[in-house]
């Protein structure tokens, strides 16, 4: 008897009074039929179940019910026991529903949304199918809200609200009421669980991380390239007598932004559900669906190219190589070898105003924001100075003559400071408004070696400080002046080719292969971090990582707190001279990756001392025949250094990537594999994609992967024909490259090669405008012209990418771009909300 | 400290049973906590009047286990990925039937457990992990209100998920 109780278990209620137990239907019940095919749910069973009670319910005797439950469920025991097993089998199947149940009617919906947040979107999916009910329980806009930011993603979720707000104004005429949204209106309504400050990504100045991160290294100075000084230089292989004036005046008075793209939404976009109050809100799980698919494109290597400036209007183009690149929402600058600087409109494709013109010489590095209370340019020049001008006009408002006493490698402005390094070896710090010593911006002047102020600045700490108001009452001591030097900082012992400026932080990397962390504030070197072989030409660091590009051809990075390198990226064959991480944190991943970090030491500290070959340092590895992985293994043998505060390869979402760009003129995007080791994802060569982007895309076509080689140049020929006249200044001749010289006839197009015979799909009579002829010999020269041992045509300087895209400035004077939205529609709507990782 | 945490409380359950429950027991949810906060000490019998005695039992069942744990902190579980591991001890404890874990997880959400809550809610993730929608169906008693053909366009949209 106690084991059939125990079998029992007292507290399931069977309700055999509700049910009835009528016998002889009960053996041909539905159990007979879909014996042996369980392809069916028991909610038929179940609809009989709670219908029979109505009409042939069989009574139970008043002395069952009488006895409690225990003794009751051993009454109904003992009468199942009396039956066949057939009939009890059926009885079973019979009581089954009531074992099992739905929890999206049994449990409110911020309970199911708990439920359904511990499952991966796959399983969600899947889900979705079992029911309506549980279709729209899953398709729950908090809970795609929440995936979302918990891949790493990240949105403009001010650009969200005020479209939201916006479309939700409009007239309702056209209700488009989501499928989903209809079914399921109480919305869940659990506390927020993401700072709203996390989702917020594109805001404006470069204190915010993930726009310095956008942003990053610049480097060398052009030539010479420090580093061991084995790279040829663009200089040297200038042939031409290009005349950046000439190109200037080009461009006519239609410059004005165009309203070619305009995002008019109906409420019909499938980006909106319409609430029961009539508002609009943004469909987070067909947010988070397109963002899945633009990620897949990446990985797959899905997109279109395009080029700036447009193919139609190559007079707009710089005149010789681009050095440096920045883009924020729709604008991007870019500063040339030709001297100039360009805004671009990257909607049109169109140069914005006319270039500005000032440096004397190359431009090498800039950082811009468009923003309205900024609304500014600053630009460095090998010509040792620096230049602010005003964004929206083109004006040059300030100017630092000289800044360095050699070229201007890279520049780094927030709210506070100007930051520049140079050649000469050191780092300088600017003032980028007045500034009293009483504000907090100004230098807290410490005696340490490295650091030196310029005379006018006040040691603070030694005044009391209502001696120093009353001497600025007075007017004795007088507020600086914006861009006055506030403090040079010495300790590199080549070229400063890189820096970073991050609240409080400096990052530069240098050809003495060293990279050095400083206080803006106060001037003092915090750390000294070694890992490259050779000079470093690029830097970008966040919070927890600096990830480097060097000349040893390698991309590095190393804990930003221990200065522990974490993962050696080897794919380039020549100098990494530009790069960008974005690793796709997760809300609140830093204990998470330090507690990794430290379960990996703790892997190594075990394997030391069982005696296991692990050491750190890779020569005694080396020694020991063992070749060290060090793209983010976690085996301790492949540990490089302990105490680190991320794990090997430097953490982040699946989704997290690099990518670098090298003299060895590709652009590798690098991934992480399943064990979280960074791998070559793709390898993107700007000589294939400035063919791609310079046939005028007629829309439509499928994003190819593959290179256009053949093609590419008839399509050409084609478009120049039918351009429409040109503008009459030539374009300079096309620097960039010495095989190009061969062919400067101004009416011809150079003889191709590898197409001869009498079937001549290249229309290589067609007379072309002279404009476009040394336009041509670029296109030419790198699709078909290219000896392996020639000197580099594509050489790449600057990347930048986003959600969506990267940009690349070469060697090339187009900029090219790799869209990964490809001509999606639905994708290029959705993709106004995303910002990059 | 130690005597108000000896202190015992009376509870009394939907179904009117009223139980004992030591205090630092009573604490784990947060409701009764801050009532206590809030009335100073409770003297006569605590109505809990949406739990019935069997769950309020199991429900204190684990308050007991898990007594000494220490306290959560609101947001912490947010910053990890989230996983659907749980410790032996609470997988026992929710080896119930379904109507029992979905009113174990209705109590604890009601009197504020959210160690319990997030146990249970895990328990029913894992219960829909890795099945096939038919098996979702059957683990809960779900009627596929769906036509085939609107089965089988759901299908196709979710294509894109796939690895």
């Amino acid at each position: 008897m106690a084991r059939d109780k125990d079998g029992l278990e007292i507290s399931i209620p069977l309700r055999l009074y509700r049910s009835g137990l009528t016998t002889p239907s009960l053996s041909t019940a539905p159990f007979k039929v879909d014996e042996g095919y369980s392809d069916d749910t028991r909610s038929q069973a179940d609809k009989e179940l709670s219908r029979t009670p109505s009409d042939d319910v069989m009574s139970i005797p008043d002395w069952v019910l009488a006895h409690n439950e225990v003794e009751r469920a051993e009454i109904a025991y003992n009468l199942l026991l009396t039956l066949r097993t057939s009939t009890v089998a059926s009885v079973v199947e019979r009581l089954t529903p009531l074992l099992h149940m739905d929890p999206v009617l049994k449990l409110p919906p911020e309970i199911t949304s708990e439920i359904f947040s511990y499952l991966e979107p796959q399983t969600l999916l899947t889900a979705s199918l079992a029911s309506r009910a549980w279709r729209s329980r899953v398709f729950d806009s908090r809970l795609w809200k929440d995936l979302y930011i918990g891949e790493g993603w990240r949105v403009d979720i001010d650009a969200i609200r005020a479209f939201e707000q916006e479309q939700s104004a409009l007239p309702q005429s056209r209700k488009s009421r989501s499928r989903y949204a209809d079914t399921d209106l109480g919305e869940p309504k659990l506390k927020k669980r993401v700072p709203s400050g996390w989702l917020d990504s594109r805001s404006l100045g470069s204190d915010d991380n993930s726009v310095s991160a956008a942003e990053v290294q610049q480097l060398l100075a052009a030539q010479k390239v420090e580093i061991d000084g084995d790279h040829p230089l663009p200089e040297l292989q200038n042939t031409s007598s290009s005349n950046p004036q000439e190109t200037e005046s080009g461009d006519g008075p239609e410059n004005r932004p165009s309203k070619a793209i305009q995002r008019t939404l109906s409420v019909k976009s499938p980006l909106l559900i319409r609430m029961p109050n009539g508002s609009v809100k943004v469909d987070w799980p067909y947010l988070y669906r397109q963002r899945r698919r633009l990620e897949d494109n990446w990985v797959k290597g899905r997109y279109t190219n395009f080029q700036l400036p447009h193919p139609a209007h190559m007079d707009e183009a710089h005149g010789e190589c681009v050095y440096a690149i920045q883009f924020i929402g729709k604008w991007l600058v870019s500063g040339s070898r030709d001297k100039t600087v360009r805004v671009w409109d990257l909607e049109t494709k169109r140069l914005w105003h006319r270039p500005l013109l000032g440096h004397k010489k190359s431009v090498l590095c800039l950082q811009f924001d468009p923003s309205p209370s900024e609304d500014i340019i600053v630009s460095g020049s090998s010509d040792k100075s620096v230049i602010v001008w005003r964004f929206s006009t083109g004006e040059k408002i300030h100017e630092i003559v000289p800044a360095h006493d050699d070229s201007v490698l890279n520049l780094r402005f927030d709210s506070r400071y100007l930051v520049t390094c140079s050649k000469d070896k050191l780092i300088k710090v600017w003032n980028r408004r007045h500034l009293s010593p009483l504000d907090e911006a100004y230098p807290n002047v410490s005696h340490g070696v490295g650091v030196t102020y310029p005379s006018y600045i006040i040691d603070t700490s030694e005044i009391p400080s209502p001696v120093l108001e009353a001497e600025i009452a007075k007017n004795h001591i007088r507020a600086l002046a914006p861009y006055s030097l506030l403090m040079a900082l010495a300790g590199h012992t080549a070229a400063v080719n890189a820096i970073q400026l991050n609240n409080d932080e400096i990052v530069s990397a240098s050809g003495d292969r060293v990279i050095r962390v400083w206080n803006v504030r106060n001037g003092v070197c915090k750390r000294v971090i070694l890992g490259h072989d050779k000079g470093i030409a690029c830097v970008q660091s966040d919070d927890m990582r600096i990830v480097s590009g060097s000349n040893d051809n390698t991309v590095r990075i190393f804990d930003h707190v221990s200065g522990a390198q974490v993962a050696c990226l080897q794919g380039h064959t020549n100098l990494v001279r530009t790069v960008q991480a974005g690793f796709g944190d997760p809300p609140g991943s830093e204990e998470a990756l330090r507690l990794e970090a430290l379960a990996v030491d703790q892997d190594f500290w075990d394997a030391q001392r069982s005696g296991r070959a692990v050491d750190l340092g890779p020569a005694a590895m080396r020694r020991a025949g063992y070749r060290q992985n060090t793209t983010g293994s976690r085996d301790p043998r492949d540990i490089n250094a302990v105490g680190a505060l991320i794990p090997p390869g430097g953490g982040g979402s699946k989704w997290g990537k690099i990518v670098s760009g090298s003299y060895d003129e590709s652009v590798i995007i690098w991934r992480k594999d399943s064990k979280g080791e960074w791998v070559v994802s793709q390898t993107l060569r700007q000589a294939d994609a400035a063919a791609r982007a310079a046939h005028i895309a007629p829309t439509n076509t499928p994003s190819r992967s593959g290179p256009l080689r053949g093609n590419a140049f008839a399509q050409l020929a084609a478009l120049a024909a039918q351009a429409r006249p040109a503008p009459p200044q030539p374009l300079p001749s096309a620097p960039v490259n010495n095989t190009a010289s061969n062919h400067q006839g101004n009416s011809s197009i150079p003889a191709q090669p590898s197409n001869t015979g009498q079937n001549p799909p290249q229309n290589h009579e067609t007379p072309v405008l002279p404009n476009y002829a040394n336009f041509m010999n670029l296109v030419a020269t790198n699709l078909h012209l290219r000896p392996p041992a020639q000197s580099p045509t594509s050489r790449i300087f600057k990347i930048q990418f986003d959600a969506r895209k990267i940009v690349c400035a070469s060697q090339d004077p187009r900029i090219v771009v790799w869209d990964f939205v490809g001509d999606d529609e639905e994708l290029n709507e959705a993709c106004q909300f995303f910002t990059g990782l | 400290m130690a005597e108000t945490n000896n202190q015992e409380l009376t509870f009394t359950s939907s179904d009117g049973k009223n139980m004992k429950v030591p205090r630092d027991v009573a604490e784990r949810s947060l409701l009764i906590k801050n009532m206590l906060e809030d009335l100073g000490d409770a003297t006569e019998a605590i109505p809990i009047p949406n739990v019935s005695e069997n769950v309020l039992t199991k429900v204190l069942e684990w308050c007991t286990h898990h007594r000494n744990d220490p306290p959560t902190t609101g947001d912490e579980d947010d910053s990890r990925r989230k996983t659907t591991d749980i410790e032996e001890w609470d997988q026992k404890f929710m080896q119930v039937d379904q109507e029992m874990l979905f009113e174990i997880i209705l109590a604890a959400n009601y009197l504020d457990i959210k160690p319990l809550l997030d146990i249970g809610c895990k328990t029913v993730a894992n219960m829909i992990k890795g099945k096939s929608p038919e098996e979702i169906r059957k683990t809960f008693n779900i009627q596929n209100d769906f036509t085939p053909e609107e089965e089988d366009q759901i299908r196709r949209e979710n294509e894109w998920a796939e690895e």
